[in-house]
């Protein structure tokens, strides 16, 4: 089940693929159902504009407030009427016959009461939160296990004691489910209430839209509301692992969310992501103009690909076993229990999202070329540990690095500013891709012995200690020999010639690489070679902007 | 320290809905000494533990048990609170009584020592093995210095091999003295034989005491111990005595 989960996220990606090209082919009416590509124009324009953030703002205000009106109380008479068979005789009966009613049915009720402004639309959310969060309280309450009572009891609990070390504790669990519940039902009501009494707002702007025909912007504005739906969850999630840290096996709970999530999605390792796009727009700018928007929403995309990547690795490494607390990798998160591997996962999920949304956005604006290379490299990182034939474990994975964190992505950084296929982008990208294969081998030298025993193919583990040795001074020396005979070919300007600058770095690296057996002596030469790959490559882009004035 | 026996004098127990747990139970347990009672599932064994602990009341006849004597209590399933960590699980009786939080800990701390815990202190109950849960509770129970120790089928749970360690644990912590007046209520009568020196049978429900045997045992390691003639003699009275109740109940078709 936990191998064949691709198959999970493949059918949305499929979908959304289907989509644009039902509308591209003209099987589907583009006035009545525009494609994906679209609707994220429409995103980012609404975005821009600042616009369809007010309206977020706005509704999330309501949501925010009618939640604390309802939730706070609630839950302070849920625990009551749980504990209290009087409070519980006069509450139950009357949550239980409010709560069938559908809430927005009692908005023209409230309206008249409350008057159309502000007050009737937060007391409509407060309302339904209200009763949701009372029932589940007190059913919270109800159901923990009297024994616990009993052992307290037993042991000189008081009734303040055992109310704050048993009955809080243990209905909390069930309290914060209906959070949660009422929370989702915030957010379907808000958008109903916005469609009848309102100005402004997410729901106001999605009937808006309807109203005008504007169906791209109304799919923009209910992409939204999921994703502020999506974050509210996250959110909550949060909470409940704050409040109810027993339940999750979480050694490392109070690690700072940010740190773990710093830890798990390994930004350091971005400039294999960086370096390239700015490479493949350098090379576009020696022929004309450069479009900065283009080159930003690259970045982003290209970043967001690579964390997804490293997310995903993490997460089908964790899976397959292969990755054990001996092997001080760069990720780890999850070994170190930090994050579960669902946490991963969806994160992971998300990051390609978002990388694939500004790749539709790029294509929408240059053309299909961009999808494909868009799609083969989704499919890569996906493939590079995930599925039946991961390309990490059949020795491929340095290829695999070697075509798409070099002349794939350059060519498409450069597709975008000058979209022709240019064979001289390709060659140009020649010397990063061999300091980006040196990082990904100098992680596999370093694990040669670990990974022999946990019987996973790398190029290294094929080539025995010696033969990866070499393998290395191929792959750093190749980046330096790349440089020069491009240089002499006229492929790259002699300004790039400044990269050897770094040939100390990489001649130290080696003589290194050439004694040491050691895993953790060898792992200086992991952090050397992304920091050559970062600083070399730096250098040979800054090498062809140079030329840029020559 | 608590002075006075426990003592059950014609003592019964009916429960509301009609269930007779208990009936003309009759027994005086000395201060400090370590009782086993035995007995067919459901024979009220558990319910006789509880009526010690105060969780219950006899309907008929009379229990004294010391008034100003600590009660503490070891539960078949842990019981443990999910929601605490083991070092305030293990301080929680001292707690209740309002002991400070630094020498709960410390507390604490001491017991998950004594109980080969140390790394575990500050682990949730469901991080832990079964075997690893019950030293909690043990512990827990121990922590408050009590006059009496309740033990209500500890390790009926646990597989055969831990179970064997649980039995020498209790063994250990006897002879160390720190439990005081024990009354251990068990289905096994080897386990019963190993951890007291009295054994109280009871009748399948209601329940009655149907002997009460002192075999004289020498404090030999537990292998020992179970290799012993006597032991086996032992163990096959009692079996003797309940092997008929188990049957009745079997044939009845009773829990």
């Amino acid at each position: 089940m936990p191998q064949n989960r691709w198959l999970s996220w493949l059918s949305p990606l499929l979908l959304v693929v289907l989509w644009e090209g039902a509308v591209q082919l003209g099987i589907l009416n583009r006035i009545f159902i525009p494609p994906p590509s679209e609707v994220v124009v429409a995103l980012i324009k609404g975005l821009a504009d600042g616009s369809l953030l007010a309206d977020v703002v706005i509704s999330s205000e309501r949501i925010a407030l009618g939640f604390l009106i309802g939730a706070i109380p609630a839950t302070v008479l849920g625990i009551w009427s749980g504990l209290n068979r009087t409070v519980y005789l006069l509450v139950r009966p009357l949550a239980t016959m409010l709560y069938p009613v559908p809430k927005i049915a009692l908005l023209p009720l409230v309206i008249v009461v409350l008057g159309i402004g502000e007050v009737s639309k937060i007391a409509t959310v407060a309302l339904s939160v209200f009763l949701m969060v009372v029932i589940h309280t007190i059913g919270g309450v109800m159901q923990v296990d009297q024994r616990y009572f009993e052992v307290g009891r037993l042991y000189g609990a008081n009734q303040r004691t055992l109310f704050r070390t048993v009955a809080l504790p243990a209905s909390l669990p069930a309290i914060i489910e209906g959070w949660k519940l009422a929370m989702g039902f915030a957010l379907t009501l808000i958008v109903g209430v916005e469609f009848v009494g309102a100005s402004n707002g997410i729901g106001y702007r999605i009937w808006q839209s309807y109203e005008l025909y504007a169906i791209a912007d109304m799919m923009a504005a209910v992409c939204l509301i999921a994703a502020l739906g999506w974050v509210i969850t996250l959110g909550l999630d949060e909470v409940e692992r704050l409040l109810v840290p027993w339940r999750h096996t979480v050694k490392e709970s109070r690690m700072p969310l940010l740190k773990k999530w710093w830890g798990a999605v390994r930004p350091w390792s971005y400039t294999a992501a960086i370096v390239p796009v700015l490479l493949g727009a350098a090379i576009a700018a020696q022929q004309g103009g450069l479009n900065w928007l283009w080159l930003v929403l690259a970045l982003i995309g290209s970043i967001a690909i690579q964390g997804g990547t490293n997310l995903m690795n993490d997460y089908y490494d964790y899976k397959k076993g292969t990755d054990t607390p001996a092997v001080k990798g760069t990720g780890g998160a999850l070994l170190r229990g930090e994050m579960t591997p669902q946490q991963i996962f969806w994160a992971g999920i998300l990051a390609f999202a978002l990388g694939s949304a500004i790749g539709l956005y790029l294509v929408s604006v240059t053309g299909p070329f961009i999808l494909w290379l868009g799609l083969c490299s989704v499919a890569v990182g996906y493939f590079y540990t995930a599925g039946p034939f991961a390309l990490a474990y059949v020795g491929l994975g340095e290829v695999a690095v070697f075509i798409f964190m070099g002349p794939v992505m350059v060519l498409g950084s450069y597709y975008l500013q000058q979209p022709v296929i240019a064979w001289p982008a390709i060659w140009a990208a020649l010397p990063v891709s061999f300091v980006v294969a040196a990082i990904l081998h100098a992680n596999n030298l370093r694990d040669i012995d670990t990974d022999i025993l946990n019987h996973k193919r790398t190029l290294a583990t094929m080539l025995g200690r010696s033969g990866a040795r070499i393998e290395y001074y191929v792959l750093v020396g190749g980046a330096f020999v790349s440089v020069l005979l491009l240089v002499a070919l006229g492929l790259a300007p002699w300004p790039t010639l400044i990269s050897f600058a770094m040939a100390p770095l990489a001649w130290r690296l080696m003589r290194t690489a050439a004694t040491e057996e050691a895993a953790e002596k060898l792992h200086p030469v992991l952090r050397g070679s992304a920091l050559l790959h970062m600083r070399f490559g730096m250098l040979y882009v800054i090498g062809w902007v140079i030329a840029l004035w020559i | 320290m608590q002075a006075a026996p426990i003592v059950f004098a014609q003592a019964g127990l009916t429960y509301p809905n009609g269930v007779e747990a208990l009936a003309d139970i009759s027994l005086t347990i000395a201060t400090r000494s370590a009782v086993a009672v035995v007995g067919p599932s459901g024979c009220g064994k558990t319910t006789l533990l509880r009526t010690i602990a105060g969780l219950e009341r006899v309907s008929t006849g009379t229990l004294s048990v010391a008034a100003d004597a600590t009660r503490a209590m070891v539960f078949q399933s842990g019981l443990l609170f999910p929601w605490m960590s083991v070092a305030d699980n293990i301080s929680y009786g001292l707690m209740t009584r309002g002991v400070p939080l630094a020498q709960c800990r410390e507390r604490a701390r001491v017991w998950a020592d004594r109980m080969g815990l140390q790394r575990f202190i500050d682990a949730y109950p469901h991080q832990l093995s079964g075997g690893m849960q019950q030293r909690v509770g043990i512990a827990r129970a121990l922590a408050i210095q009590p006059d009496i120790v309740l033990f209500d089928e500890p390790f009926a749970a646990l597989d055969a091999q831990t179970r064997l360690l649980m039995q020498e644990l209790v063994c250990d912590l006897q002879r160390q003295g720190v439990c005081g007046t024990m009354v251990f209520v068990t289905h096994a009568i080897d386990e019963a034989l190993i951890v007291a020196d009295r054994i109280i049978v009871m009748s399948a429900r209601p329940g009655r005491i149907i002997a009460d045997i002192t075999p004289q045992l020498p404090d030999v390691p537990i292998a020992e111990k179970r290799a012993l003639p006597a032991f086996n003699q032992a163990f096959a009275d009692i079996w003797a005595q309940i092997r008929s109740e188990v049957e009745l109940q079997m044939h009845e078709g009773v829990r």
